[in-house]
């Protein structure tokens, strides 16, 4: 029997009502008292220096209530690290790929703000422009920021020692590239923001973001504001992946309007502004030089990886480390180099996505696919003599406390038949293992930890205020769940207010799988501080030790003698009668190396807790036409504790949608001269509804001492294994290894062709 | 150009001044404060402003409002009963996980009971196609048609309990 009554039960999510009736409000659906559109005008070329910009004409049409160009700024940089502070949020002096913003406009209505964009005269130069990593670092190359020579933006350097003796020692190597476009997030939702100075001079920002207090922060700073002048406000937001955390210029020009209007503005982004101007993922090459003992096991591995990081730094360190540190956590290698430049192009920012480095994770299962081949192992078994084990370390020196990825490999074989079918399947019909690992967030110095206030009402109901933000995972249920579950009260009992600056802590935002195990147990540790206020009364009134009770269903009574009991709402009566509210708080800070930094230093305990997922794929791919029917998935993670499972598994469902079945089979961008051919969702291939294969889910559970409940986090691990699932298996039904991802027709087609061609001659 | 129309919009019978180029969407949320219809590329790619004109379900972005003159038109704001009973549709989402972010599930759960009202014993592949045109980017798509096929049952019970 669990000890819980809440936690672990397949429960609706309490924010589903509201959505299912179309109640919920996004930020394109606020409507305020004379509010104006406003417009940004973008970039047309992707280099180019802004000599002059008349704005005279656009100011002069009737409905246009003001433009702001980079003159109406402080000429800021900003940028997540200090090192990284790069970005403008209206150019002053250059645009840099094409969608930088120029200039704002705000006006009465849609059709005069675009009539005003196309009146403002910019007077460009135009510069030579590059669109590859491997261009932009040649010597040659105009520098697309004077601060950063060859255009490397950030270059990672990781070296744990004895690489190269290693390489002497090992019984077989290999050496690989691997290379993988841009994808892109393509939230269900368009980027919206509405921005006004309410009554007090406060600025009031309604927009979807995964970090209310991310944002907060730069836009103090813009408009010199205290920060308790900065209000964020908690609104639905429609889906993030990674790419709603930092500041989008677009919040500032927003505000800037409003403040010069003195009138609440909004902006709606198009489809091709949200693929363009927000964030996308980071197109890389990647070769990974491996070294093995006669066994499989790995001895020593060097990675170097070039990532096109487009025109600015956004959270360039992490994104370059991230790849890495799935690979180090997910398997052991006796040493490991890494050398992770991400490179300045004239093409669009790349951000953090769902899946950290699809090629750079495929290329790693791939190769080890390819060494055990060689070796005449099973690719299981290769997975087994190198996975990830509890009590180790990684070899950036994190302790890994609790870790079931053996468990999860075995569960995942089991279910799908592996071993019943590995060599055995028809021509052209495949099956592919792929294994991950995700952190639940890192050191993130004063924004690294949570705290959350909860009050109890005189009938017995309470108010949870939380920073933590709910992107659509699902976060709020899990806050309320765990509330409830703590307070002994029932989900409908809690009042949630969360996400919004004005009244809640500051918490890292939902960024890097840090939710649950960072703000839950801040929500948790508060209801537990709450909970022994209420024992401390409830115990007189009972004539018993607080020790002896336990909350449930909303009573409070001794756990060996449940006839015994005083309803909560009684309790909090009592406790208000003798001048004592009931309220608490609480909060929780992962116990991380703060010295360890991405560039300076990227060693030291990275967080408390990792997820493994293991996701399994069966594929039969057409000779004819190259595609690839998807028959069968079964994904496998250690998630610590399933709080929800009827939420987890939405989660790993999505995770395998993205990574598996769009981002390894049809999700990438096309380009010209730096232009994004395919923004939209008609050119650039989503997973639809007719494309889902059948789904197995395996939740594994190895309780995770630190987190709360036990629980880590809910289906990452599974997008990033997904991807490698789905590589794996069609490589395995065509019989090559692929190198070029995502596996789309023609490159199957080809493969086909040239194998075929290398059969014959042989 | 101005047009009067009328048209039937979740049972009320209304009468409206239009212009002529306004689109279905606009109408509905702009003028009519109707904003459970959600709108997500403005093209006619995601489905996300589904409504249901003359039993059809449609992409409200680009169907012209003055093509509803003597139309039955149904929203999200029209299923639940006015006491707060759930359509079995939408009870059958929350029950199931067919909701994350939430965005696209307005024009899913219309595009679900257009198939339904057309093909109540629907099954796996017809919901598939039915919901081909609603993209959604969190679920993965599989507890959404967990949920219909859920609501199918429902809307059975419904009525076995109405005849009984």
């Amino acid at each position: 029997m669990s000890d819980y009554n809440i936690i672990g039960k397949r429960m609706p999510r309490v924010d589903s009502r509201a959505k299912v009736m179309g109640k919920v409000r996004y930020s394109a659906d606020i409507k305020l008292h004379g509010m104006l559109v406003g417009k940004i005008k973008r970039s047309p070329y992707a280099h180019a220096r802004i000599l002059s910009i008349d704005t005279s004409k656009a100011e002069n049409l009737p409905g246009v209530k003001a433009v702001v160009t980079g003159k109406d700024t402080e000429g800021v940089k900003w940028g997540v690290f200090g090192y990284t502070r790069d970005q403008q949020f209206i150019q002053t002096d250059k645009a840099r790929y094409i969608g930088d913003e120029v200039a704002g406009v705000a006006a009465v209505d849609e059709d005069t703000a675009l009539k005003a964009l196309d009146l403002i005269q910019v007077e460009y130069e135009q510069l030579p422009a590059v669109f590859e990593p491997m261009d932009a670092m040649a010597s040659d190359s105009e520098l697309i920021h004077e601060d950063f020579p060859n255009n490397i933006n950030i270059h990672v350097n990781i070296d744990t020692g004895e690489v190269d003796e290693n390489f002497k020692k090992a019984h077989y190597i290999r050496e690989d590239t691997f290379t993988a476009p841009e994808e892109s997030y393509f939230q269900a939702e368009p980027y919206a923001v509405v921005a006004r100075f309410d009554e007090d001079e406060c600025l009031e920002v309604w927009c979807p973001n995964g970090g209310p207090h991310m944002k907060s922060k730069p836009l103090s700073n813009s408009f010199k504001l205290p920060l308790h002048k900065v209000k964020i406000k908690k609104i639905a937001i429609g889906g993030a992946f990674g790419g709603r955390s930092e500041i989008c210029p677009a919040d500032y020009i927003c505000a800037l309007l409003a403040k010069k209007t003195s009138a609440p503005v909004k902006i709606i982004f198009t489809r091709e502004e949200n693929t363009i101007a927000t964030r996308q993922g980071h197109a890389m090459i990647t070769t990974h030089k491996t070294g093995v003992d006669k066994e499989g096991r790995v001895l020593a591995r060097d990675t170097t990886c070039y990532m096109d990081g487009g025109a600015y730094s956004s959270t360039g360190p992490i994104a370059t480390t991230v790849p890495f540190l799935s690979m180090e956590q997910a398997y052991r290698m006796e040493s490991v180099r890494y050398n992770g430049y991400r490179v300045y192009t004239n093409k669009p920012i790349r951000g953090m996505i769902r899946v950290h480095g699809r090629g750079f994770a495929c290329g790693l299962d791939t190769q080890l696919d390819m060494i055990a081949e060689h070796l005449g192992i099973d690719p299981v078994e290769m997975r087994l003599r190198n996975s990830r084990q509890p009590g180790e370390y990684t070899n950036t020196k994190s302790l890994v406390s609790s870790c079931a990825m053996d468990e999860t490999i075995h569960k995942a074989v089991e279910k799908s038949g592996f071993k019943e079918k590995w060599g055995k399947l028809p021509p052209f019909h495949g099956i592919g293992i792929g294994t991950n690992s995700v952190q639940t967030g890192f050191p993130m110095g004063i924004r690294g930890g949570s705290q959350s206030f909860i009050k109890f009402n005189e009938d017995g109901e309470a108010t949870v205020m939380t920073g933590v933000v709910d992107n659509g995972q699902g976060n709020d249920n899990m806050v309320v769940q765990i509330a409830a579950q703590e307070l002994g009260l029932l989900p409908e009992d809690i009042h949630l207010v969360s996400a919004d600056t004005e009244t809640t802590s500051s918490d890292p935002g939902s960024y890097s799988q840090v939710s649950t195990f960072v703000g839950g147990q801040a929500v948790k540790n508060a209801a537990s501080n709450c909970k022994k206020k209420l024992f401390d009364v409830a115990a007189k009134v009972l004539k018993v030790e607080p020790d002896t009770l336990k909350a449930e269903n909303r009573l409070i009574f001794v756990k060996d003698d449940p006839e015994k009991s005083i309803p909560i709402k009684k309790v909090v009566r009592i406790s208000l009668l003798n001048f004592n509210s009931v309220n608490a708080e609480g909060g929780y800070w992962p116990k991380v190396d703060m010295k360890r930094e991405w560039v300076s230093n990227p060693y030291g305990q990275m967080c408390e807790a990792f997820s493994f997922g293991t996701t399994i794929v069966e594929v039969k791919v057409d000779p004819d036409t190259g595609e690839v029917e998807v028959l069968e998935v079964t994904a496998s993670q250690d998630v610590g504790k399933a709080l929800n499972p009827l939420v987890l598994e939405g989660q790993f469902e999505g995770s395998i949608a993205m990574g598996g079945q769009g981002g390894m089979l049809t999700e990438y961008h096309e380009w010209h001269e730096g232009r994004c051919v395919n923004p939209t969702m008609l050119d650039y291939k989503l997973p639809l509804a007719c494309d889902m294969p059948k789904i197995n889910n395996i939740i594994v559970e190895s309780i995770e001492p630190k987190g709360p409940y036990g629980a880590k986090e809910a289906g990452m691990s599974i997008a990033m294994s997904a991807a490698q699932g789905y590589s794996a298996a069609v490589s395995n039904a065509i019989g090559v290894h692929m190198d070029s991802f995502p596996l789309t027709p023609d490159k199957i087609l080809t493969a086909i062709k040239n194998k075929k061609q290398q059969d014959t001659a042989k | 150009m101005a047009t009067k129309i009328s048209f039937i919009l979740n049972g009320d019978k209304i009468s409206y001044e239009i212009k002529d180029h306004w689109t279905l969407s606009y109408l509905l949320r702009e003028e009519m404060g109707l904003i459970g219809t959600k709108e997500g590329c403005g093209n006619g790619e995601c489905g996300a402003c589904t409504v249901i004109v003359d039993k059809l379900a449609v992409n409200s972005c680009l169907y012209l409002a003055i093509d509803i003159d003597d139309k039955i038109v149904e929203t999200i704001e029209g299923l639940a009963s006015t006491d707060g009973t759930l359509h079995p549709l939408q009870q059958s989402f929350v029950d199931n996980g067919g909701i994350q972010c939430g965005f696209c599930s307005p024009g899913m759960i219309m595009s679900s009971k257009a198939l339904l009202d057309e093909n109540p014993d629907a099954d796996r592949e017809e919901i598939k196609h039915a919901l081909a045109g609603n993209i959604c980017r969190c679920t993965g798509y599989i507890q959404i048609f967990e949920s219909v096929e859920a609501a199918k049952e429902l809307a059975v019970e419904d009525k076995g309990g109405k005849n009984g």
